[in-house]
């Protein structure tokens, strides 16, 4: 039997949004347009880290920790011993990997810093994050191209579900760096609108959260995750999505209910399409509406946790954030807030390769 | 928290070790006390103290397109698959669960080395590859597999993260099978950043020794099938063993050094014996995570004794034959914990010449011990303070 699982706080850093929760409604509320550039503010993050950390710590993990701790101060949780810490990433710590590489590069074995070291391994922005918040149950980073958010969200909406976990700190973290860029484009992904940054949600069983007095955002109804075939870092043609049934078999209700999708669309043409296609034979073409938040705040792993607190907030409000890139000029670019009718909604994401995540969202229970 | 949900079962099992291809090859070394660390071939090592490691022989297969780490893991999934003989329909549906740290970087380095020395880069193409959640994608595309994909990263825990979490999803009834384990090859980041943390022994590594002065690295990957007991049994399937228990805790203390006490250490063996419904007694065996370090050994000594008493069960490493396999470290020695079940004989840790006063428990010195084993747990620690405990209980 699963328990309901309620989000309490919400966590974000990101180019346009820094804050809590109420920060994340008032952004919603009035949305900036579209955006082609996508960068953390130096001076801003170093305001949430102090300086100690800022000197133990790579510019990747202090947006983790970061974004986490508005998420636990947002949900007024002093203690996460008990809570388990899982994160999304597509890139990790690439860029002290490359420093790593440099240092030996530059000057052979004695340039290499053993300080720098441990950041090369993907995990350790979720290392610095759960010594810093003293997180102490189990600490999961979980690699996947562009849905990392989403992925541990559902990932960690199992865990409190199935009663493993009474608390899990949750969400995506990506730093942008020349180099990956380049990376990127290698891989064909050269026209989608990237960004960095970090989300983290703090969820909860619903029982725990009542018990000590939480106010939830919103609740998740439904999580899965699957694969779809493809070839590696391929675009499927199969258009049959079991994450979506699963999902909203979980939250026990019919296809139909959907209207609208906050989705993983991020300029990657093909990739785009894909999942325009895999929404419309699970929900039907006609009656949906589609949202992407990528050229509002630029695609990395938090924009997936994003767009479940995002969605949460449509639930409630009844309103869609539908950003519109519609070419170069900035003029071209808007953000329209589009009424639909409250109570559930989709997130969902799929990537290339073929992992395929869908969440069922919905307002306060 | 209690045993909750079905039962699962280990009913397929693949690896690929520094003694070749194949489980056959893999349990004939680890239990007639075979060292596979030599020196490194694989990649430069002039100027470096320590030289050596446990490498993969030739002879993977597999196109030379791919990484050698995504060969690597296909070759030891498709063993596991074909081990568990499941149809190609039930496949389908399967979870894949992949524990990953290194991902393609080692084509990647001949790149960025070849770029950054001026020279044209070619390989470009590595790039694509270089993630670790690469493995899965090339697993799912070559087997057929499109269940829950997840691609763990959690150090040198990470196969045995990638186990765990699939034990959950089959417990919960999401699949009812899973195909889960890990892959790593040797990379010149590993061997450079454990070179600068000095943590590496010039000879062999020799876990658990009075005289021991690091670890030494390896490569390679393992998978195991999980499965619903009941599916299992139902199409008639050979059970190895039950994954009745296991148990994830992080240290929050320090990003490359365990918690003194072996605090997190002792939670996760006591939350994979609660899991189970085990006490300590039931527990014969402990495949230790036993990197040859100063203070790990000595560390994950003080834990076993809390948890099991002191001298309490048989201890040994499997590191002392292939290394430290890195992310591929936590599948390959849940492999080597399910043969030792199977076989009643505990591997042995070899180099072992002189014990650690500090460490008393039994750790099986140089030859293998024959030994009933109604349960055995293995132990992986990882950077970040991520611990992971699986306890296998003979199959029934």
């Amino acid at each position: 039997m699963l328990r309901p699982v309620v989000v309490t706080g919400v966590g974000v850093v990101s180019a346009r949004l820094v804050g809590d929760g109420q920060a994340l409604r008032r952004f919603l509320a009035a949305p900036p347009a579209a955006s082609p550039r996508h960068v953390v503010d130096g001076a801003v993050l170093a305001g949430l880290i102090d300086g100690a950390e800022a000197r133990r710590t790579s510019r990747v993990s202090q947006l983790a920790l970061a974004a986490t701790r508005l998420a636990l101060a947002d949900a007024r949780l002093d203690d996460a011993g008990a809570a388990g810490f899982i994160l999304g990433t597509e890139h990790g710590d690439l860029h002290s990997t490359i420093e790593f590489a440099d240092g030996y590069l530059r000057t052979g074995p004695t340039g290499l810093s053993p300080l720098l070291f441990p950041n090369t391994v993907m995990n350790t922005m979720a290392a610095a994050t759960t010594i810093a918040v003293q997180a102490r149950q189990l600490s999961l980073t979980l690699n996947v191209r562009t849905v990392g958010g989403e992925l541990a969200i559902a990932r960690a909406a199992r865990a409190v579900a199935s009663g493993r976990l009474e608390v899990a700190l949750a969400g995506g973290v990506d730093q942008h760096d020349p180099l990956v860029a380049e990376i990127l484009g290698e891989l064909g992904a050269g026209f989608e609108v990237r960004g960095e940054g970090a989300t983290v949600l703090v969820l909860e069983s619903l029982e725990h959260a009542r018990a000590r007095g939480a106010s939830p955002v919103g609740e998740i109804l439904g999580a899965a995750w699957r694969g779809l075939p493809t070839r590696p870092h391929g675009v499927g043609r199969r258009v049959d999505s079991t994450a979506i049934t699963a999902a909203l078999q979980e939250a026990g209700l019919e296809g139909d209910v959907i209207a609208w999708v906050y989705t993983s669309a991020s300029g990657d043409r093909a990739r785009d399409a894909w999942e325009e296609a895999l929404l419309e034979r699970a929900l039907g073409p006609q009656r949906l509406t589609l949202a992407s938040l990528a050229p509002l705040l630029g695609q990395h792993a938090g924009l997936g946790a994003l767009r479940v607190a995002t969605a949460m907030w449509t639930a409630a409000s009844g309103l869609l954030v539908q950003p519109v890139w519609g070419g170069k000029a900035a003029d071209d670019r808007t953000t329209a807030l589009v009424p639909v009718a409250p109570g559930p909604g989709l997130v969902h994401g799929v990537a290339r390769g073929g992992t395929h995540v869908a969440l069922v969202v919905g307002g306060p229970p | 928290m209690t045993r909750r949900g079905r039962r699962v079962v280990v009913t397929g099992l693949g690896a690929v070790s520094p003694f070749g291809a194949g489980v056959k090859a893999f349990w004939q070394g680890i239990s007639a006390g075979v060292c596979a660390i030599r020196p490194i071939t694989l990649i430069e090592t002039e100027g470096f103290r320590a030289r050596i490691a446990a490498e993969v022989p030739d002879g993977i297969g597999g196109s030379t397109r791919r990484s050698r780490a995504d060969r690597l893991a296909l070759t030891a999934a498709r063993e596991a698959l074909d081990d568990a003989g499941l149809s190609s329909a039930e496949r389908r549906d399967a979870a894949l669960l992949v524990g990953a740290v290194g991902g393609g970087m080692l084509e990647v380095e001949g790149w960025y080395w070849a770029r950054r020395r001026g020279r044209l880069a070619a390989g470009g193409g590595a790039l694509r590859a270089i993630l670790p959640g690469s493995h899965a994608d090339v697993l799912a595309w070559r087997l057929g597999l499109d269940g829950p994909r997840e691609t763990i990263v959690a150090a040198c825990s990470s196969g045995a993260a990638s186990l765990a979490l699939a034990a959950e999803l089959v417990a919960d009834g999401v699949v009812t099978t899973a195909v889960a384990g890990s892959a790593d090859a040797l990379t010149r980041v590993c061997f450079m950043g454990f070179n600068a943390l000095k943590l590496l022994d010039p000879a062999p590594c020799r876990p658990f020794d009075r005289e021991r002065r690091g670890m030494s690295i390896g490569e390679g990957a393992a998978f195991l099938v999980l499965e619903d007991r009941e599916t299992a049994r139902a199409r008639g399937a050979v059970i190895y063993a039950e994954l009745a228990g296991h148990g994830m805790t992080t240290d929050a203390f320090h990003v490359t050094s365990p918690h003194p006490g072996g605090d997190g250490m002792v939670r996760a063996m006591r939350a994979a014996l609660e899991t189970a419904e085990a006490v300590p007694a039931d527990v014969a065996y402990v495949n230790a995570h036993g990197t040859g370090t100063l203070h790990n050994d000595r560390i994950e000594a003080q834990a076993l004794r809390t948890v099991f008493g002191e001298g309490g069960v048989l201890v040994s490493s499997t590191k002392s034959m292939i290394g430290h396999t890195m992310a591929a470290a936590g599948s390959l020695e849940a492999l080597a914990t399910v043969l030792a079940l199977t076989h009643d004989v505990v591997p042995p840790t070899v180099h072992l010449d002189t014990p650690d006063p500090e460490v008393p428990f039994d750790c099986v010195p140089t030859v293998a011990r024959v030994a009933t084993l109604p349960a055995a747990i293995s132990n992986s620690f990882g950077f970040g303070g991520q611990n992971v405990t699986l306890l296998f209980q003979r199959a029934c």
